[in-house]
């Protein structure tokens, strides 16, 4: 069973962290403490080299991360650990192409099969996707579309046209960690979404407090948000001190679950 | 030979290319592709260009006969396709003019490039000041440190430099930081790709746009020689002059074409910038093909005395020439590339830029003593004014004197 089918009808919590970061070790008990909150999904970032769609924030994550010989295999692994203690949470890979590429379509698959249960590749835009959505369908692993205020309705329909698991929105015309949340424009263009599927959407890029999150379910008709570069932020601001952040990270989640 | 027609209208040649990028980004580049294909019908915009190409960049560039140097060689009858002539000292400018039209075209308001060398930034820069549109350049802080003379043209021209601290602080990452730019500032934005790199629609429009360089180089060989060149011969760091001066001759099974990469400290270490010969096929900028990546698929750094050919990646028409066989690529290091800038400035008179020295070293080293009565065609792609200081640091001479 695919765990994203059975997403709750609103308030979605999507929260992503990079693999690996800050090092391995530290990262396992990250997202420990993000698994105990049970968040209804949980992304995985693969730390890639030349993260272009992603801002500076997660860029230093996945800087970081590879600084301490992260490797494929090893987030890989980390995943398949953590799925041993997960209970209701989905889990989704957030990666780029060139990671999936060089590892190997089958063998990446054979490694997060049953245990991963959705996958965004950033880069994969809808005319390239071909061949790899037949394998992860294949393997009941949903293929995330992302839509962008600049996809139009045409193209919307395209791209959303039998998709599965959620929609991720992305909702400022910015790289992930950008500060202007335009709640009419995201609400315009939610309910346009929503009118072409029936699988939930996310909002993603730009979410950073309890208040945006509040926004974002009062204002518009989003099922839910995913938080990423918040916090990993949070990270930063406590001048890597690790062990202050575990203990922010805890309050920060149950802030945001609301 | 069957008639070469690439790329395919998704833009892939061969295997290589297509478009790898955020849905942020998709609905801009096909927007640009059909703007672009709009264009090249478009009788009054290739008017436009080719004035701007005779009175602004100083076209044709010449076709010099290095006598100097072929005698130097004592094997072929070299010639160099001059486009270090023109108008900003390189070839840079065809494109950036091309773009710059498309752009005014197309109701964008304010122009972004990456740059490695600064040739490309300092073109931008120029059409920019020329159309009168804001110009914010991104270069990586290595960059910045060794091309100084051209950090400081692009200021006096009116552009706005931003430098790029992250990775390996030269081109590639200026380009991450464009492409993010982009993203952001998508609706009014027109970012303005220097190499034939970067995802369709701009191997291919890039290609075009410098293309201007093989028509004429074949133009001016057959009156003088009354035949084809023999031999084509170009530097290849993303790869836009030598798609500039190979395009026209690819039908031409008679003439044999090279591509010269930098290998930096040699193709074999890891200080090395010769992407197809020592990288495997892979995902960067947006497009598939041949880059230096880890076992993990992860980007390495490149490295090369020459920061415009400081690249881990190249353009993907390349890598599907390479993949024919219809281009044969080569690398010279950091010191070869610097023996041939010394020779040619005496021999020719010609100071060349380190991008083309690349080329002139392979030429001299594989064609000493050999291919007599042959004919080849390099393309002198810049000048080396902008290297100067480098060159003097490599070579051991006290500039600050």
């Amino acid at each position: 069973m695919n765990k994203l089918d059975t997403l709750p009808k609103k308030k979605i919590l999507s929260l992503f962290m990079t693999c690996g970061f800050p090092t391995l070790d530290q990262s396992k008990k990250i997202f420990n403490e993000i698994l105990s909150h049970q968040p209804d999904i949980i992304e995985f970032g693969l730390p890639f080299s030349d993260p272009m769609a992603d801002g500076p924030i997660i860029q230093e994550a996945n800087k970081l991360a590879l600084r301490s010989k992260l490797s494929t295999q090893k987030s890989l692994n980390l995943i398949t650990e953590l799925s041993k203690s997960k209970n209701n949470t989905a889990f989704v890979i957030m990666c780029y192409l060139n990671t999936i590429r060089k590892f190997g379509l089958n063998k990446f698959i054979k490694n997060i099969k049953s245990i991963v249960d959705g996958i965004i590749i950033v880069d994969l835009p809808f005319e390239e996707e071909g061949e790899i959505k037949k394998s992860l369908s294949k393997n009941n692993i949903h293929l995330i579309k992302l839509i962008s205020p600049m996809t139009d309705k045409k193209r919307s329909k395209k791209l959303l046209k039998d998709s599965k698991g959620f929609i991720y929105y992305i909702s400022a015309t910015g790289i992930t960690g950008s500060n202007r949340l335009d709640y009419k424009e995201i609400n315009k263009n939610v309910q346009s979404i929503k009118k072409m599927s029936s699988v939930p959407v996310l909002v993603g890029f730009g979410i950073k407090s309890k208040k945006d999150v509040v926004n974002i379910s009062n204002k518009t008709k989003a099922d839910g948000v995913i938080i990423g570069s918040a916090l990993i932020q949070k990270y930063f601001d406590l001048k890597m001190d690790f062990n202050k952040y575990l203990k922010k990270l805890n309050k920060f989640i149950k802030e945001v679950k609301v | 030979m069957k008639k070469y027609k690439q790329p395919s209208t998704i833009g892939r040649f061969g295997e290589f290319g297509g478009m790898y990028v955020s849905e942020t980004l998709m609905p801009l580049l096909l927007n640009l592709d059909k703007s672009y294909k709009k264009i090249q019908k478009d009788k009054k915009f290739k008017k436009e260009l080719n004035d701007l190409f005779k009175n602004y960049v100083g076209r044709p560039s010449s076709l010099h006969y290095a006598k100097n140097l072929s005698k130097y060689i004592n094997g072929p009858k070299v010639y160099f396709k001059r486009d270090e002539l023109n108008h900003t000292g390189a070839h840079k400018i065809n494109n950036c003019l091309g773009q710059i039209l498309l752009a005014k075209k197309m109701g964008k308001t304010r122009i972004i490039a990456e740059t490695g060398a600064g040739q490309h930034g300092v073109a931008t820069a120029t059409v920019c000041a020329l159309f009168g549109l804001p110009c914010y350049i991104y270069m990586g802080s290595k960059d910045i440190e060794r091309q100084k003379p051209n950090v400081f043209r692009m200021k006096l021209l009116g552009a706005t430099i931003i430098p790029v601290e992250s990775g390996s602080k030269s081109l590639k990452d200026a380009m991450n930081e464009a492409l993010r730019d982009w993203i952001k500032n998508v609706r009014d934005t027109f970012y303005i790709i220097g190499s034939t790199a970067g995802p369709h629609p701009y191997p291919k429009m890039v290609r075009d746009f410098q293309s201007v360089i093989g028509k004429e180089a074949r133009e001016q060989i057959l009156k003088v020689e009354k035949k084809l060149p023999d031999y084509l011969i170009a530097c290849v760091g993303g790869g836009s002059n030598a798609m500039g001066l190979f395009y026209p001759f690819l039908n031409d099974k008679n003439v044999k074409i090279i591509g010269v990469e930098a290998a930096g400290k040699g193709a074999k270490t890891e200080e090395t910038a010769a992407t197809m010969t020592s990288g495997t096929p892979g995902i960067l900028h947006g497009s598939y093909s041949y880059v230096l990546q880890d076992n993990d698929g992860q980007i390495k750094e490149a490295h090369s005395i020459s920061a415009g050919l400081d690249y881990p990646g190249v353009g993907p028409e390349h890598s599907h020439l390479k993949d024919i066989k219809r281009v044969k690529y080569f690398g010279v290091t950091d010191k070869e590339a610097l023996k041939a800038f010394q020779t040619c400035s005496k021999l020719e008179g010609i100071i060349p830029a380190l991008e083309p020295s690349h080329a002139l070293a392979y030429l001299i080293k594989a064609f000493k003593n050999k291919h007599k009565n042959k004919v080849v065609i390099l393309n002198m792609c810049g000048r080396g004014d902008k290297d100067l200081f480098t060159a003097a640091k490599a070579i051991g001479f006290d500039a600050d004197e």
